[in-house]
């Protein structure tokens, strides 16, 4: 993985694309969200970014790359799939910006692009287009190392999406769905 | 007064944490809350985010029509799906783009009609505002005696703006529902601070590492056991904590109990009937 102090080595030969921002708040807009233009570098998102001491994401910097234009390199650069999803930063922000929003829509364009998932996203997206839920039933010890199931436990069956085939064709089409907005 | 209320369960609490549906199932009947199993439900999207927003929000409002139609407003015990119903409820009101996409095209393919009017709770406004403190108080029959941290789990409380559980900053409503069972307990510096959960997908050394450094502080501090709301904190907080304390190289063996299992405890129930048998924390070393 690329950290987030060799992007500016990929900005010495990168060209800022506005075109990318404008589609990135169009996006942004449908969701409801403010475009991270107006975001003044205070770096309180950073400061408190549950990903920052082990894995060295740092929100302003990525907003700050964000609104100059380089969002191919910081899409590129793999830093966003750091971020866990808090949601302190949104929290936090004196403009009202979500970096956490702004990082999940970059991944969305990531995704989209081909490139390979990093992670378990894969096979948990196979479950659930298949089951209905990203992971199975999975069996547990107890203290006398006894295993267990939702029957032995007394645990009613979970009954997922009765039509499965219809289910995961109007999954399988999301991968061309985009949230639009241009 | 019995309150009828539909179980979401989403994706980890019925494959893995069983401890958190069994003390759900066992302790709500006892506080007036009927519990009714819905068909056809699915993972609500809120793992999926990174992978297609669109598709988050599609599996939410699909989740939330199928208890809709069955007039039922929903319970979800898991924050992760909690608040990607929220804000699946707030996109829909006001994004018309959405609503088309998503309500109009995609449900209606399904025989599904959303309207968006039904209630969504979590564990905790459940337990201390809709049953309340004093129904609560008027169950504990063995006051818990221990002293206790409270872990509320990142989507509990964050964000504001979507409608959580309980404040972003300074959350107190597990604490009260804590000392109204009979336990202590008090703030820690920590209290807010991630458990890594949702990491395990991407980053697995790096989430056990935050559960690790999570359970130290707690246990530094010198708490008896910590409480959690969360299936997520319940994998790495409990279920790995001997894996999360070698990652941070501490002995760690701190009990972790979901709040429900906290409550039936209180209630005199017994602990193999809350799951508390299948906990991998040493909670035996309370009960």
């Amino acid at each position: 993985m690329t950290e987030i102090s060799s992007i500016t080595d990929l900005f010495n030969m990168s060209k800022p694309e506005s075109s990318d921002i404008r589609r990135l708040e169009g996006e942004l807009k449908v969701l409801g969200l403010s475009s991270p233009n107006i975001c003044f570098q205070c770096s309180k998102c950073t400061s408190g970014c549950e990903a920052m001491k082990l894995l060295e994401l740092q929100p302003h910097s990525v907003m700050a790359s964000t609104k100059a234009g380089f969002i191919q390199e910081i899409i590129d650069s793999e830093v966003i799939w750091t971020c866990v999803g808090c949601y302190k930063c949104k929290e936090r922000c004196p403009q009202e910006v979500s970096p956490v929003e702004v990082m999940y829509v970059l991944k969305n364009w990531y995704v989209a692009s081909g490139k390979p998932i990093p992670g378990d996203y894969q096979n948990m997206l196979q479950n659930m287009i298949t089951n209905g839920f990203m992971q199975g039933t999975m069996e547990v010890l107890d203290t006398e190392n006894r295993a267990h199931d939702r029957g032995s436990l007394g645990l009613p069956e979970i009954k997922g999406p009765k039509d499965t085939a219809k289910f995961a064709m109007i999954l399988s089409r999301m991968a061309v769905e985009r949230l639009g907005g241009e | 007064m019995t309150k009828k209320i539909g179980l979401y369960p989403g994706c980890v609490i019925p494959t893995e944490q069983y401890g958190y549906e069994m003390s759900i199932r066992k302790i709500m009947p006892e506080l007036g809350v009927e519990l009714v199993d819905v068909e056809n439900i699915s993972c609500c999207g809120a793992p999926f985010k990174s992978i297609n927003l669109v598709m988050q929000t599609y599996l939410s409002a699909r989740n939330m029509a199928i208890f809709e139609m069955e007039d039922l407003d929903i319970f979800a015990p898991c924050p992760q799906c909690h608040l990607s119903l929220t804000e699946t409820k707030q996109r829909l009101e006001s994004s018309g783009e959405l609503r088309e996409k998503i309500v109009s095209r995609l449900l209606e393919e399904e025989g599904l009609e959303y309207k968006g009017a039904l209630k969504i709770y979590h564990t905790l406004d459940l337990l201390h505002d809709l049953v309340g403190i004093d129904v609560l108080k008027g169950k504990v029959n063995k006051p818990l005696g221990w002293n206790i941290a409270c872990h509320y789990g990142c989507h509990t409380i964050r964000y504001t703006g979507a409608d959580r559980p309980d404040s972003a900053e300074h959350p107190m409503k597990m604490e009260s529902i804590i000392t109204t069972l009979g336990g202590t307990t008090s703030d820690y510096s920590e209290k807010l601070n991630c458990c890594g959960g949702p990491l395990m997908t991407t980053h697995k050394d790096s989430a056990l590492t935050k559960a690790g450094e999570k359970l130290k502080a707690v246990q530094e501090r010198g708490f008896d056991a910590l409480a959690i709301v969360c299936p997520l904190g319940g994998r790495v907080l409990d279920s790995k904590q001997e894996r999360a304390a070698g990652m941070v190289g501490e002995k760690l063996d701190l009990p972790v109990f979901y709040l429900t299992q906290l409550v039936g405890l209180s209630m005199g129930m017994e602990p193999e009937s809350l799951g508390l048998n299948l906990n991998k924390s040493p909670v035996s070393k309370l009960i």
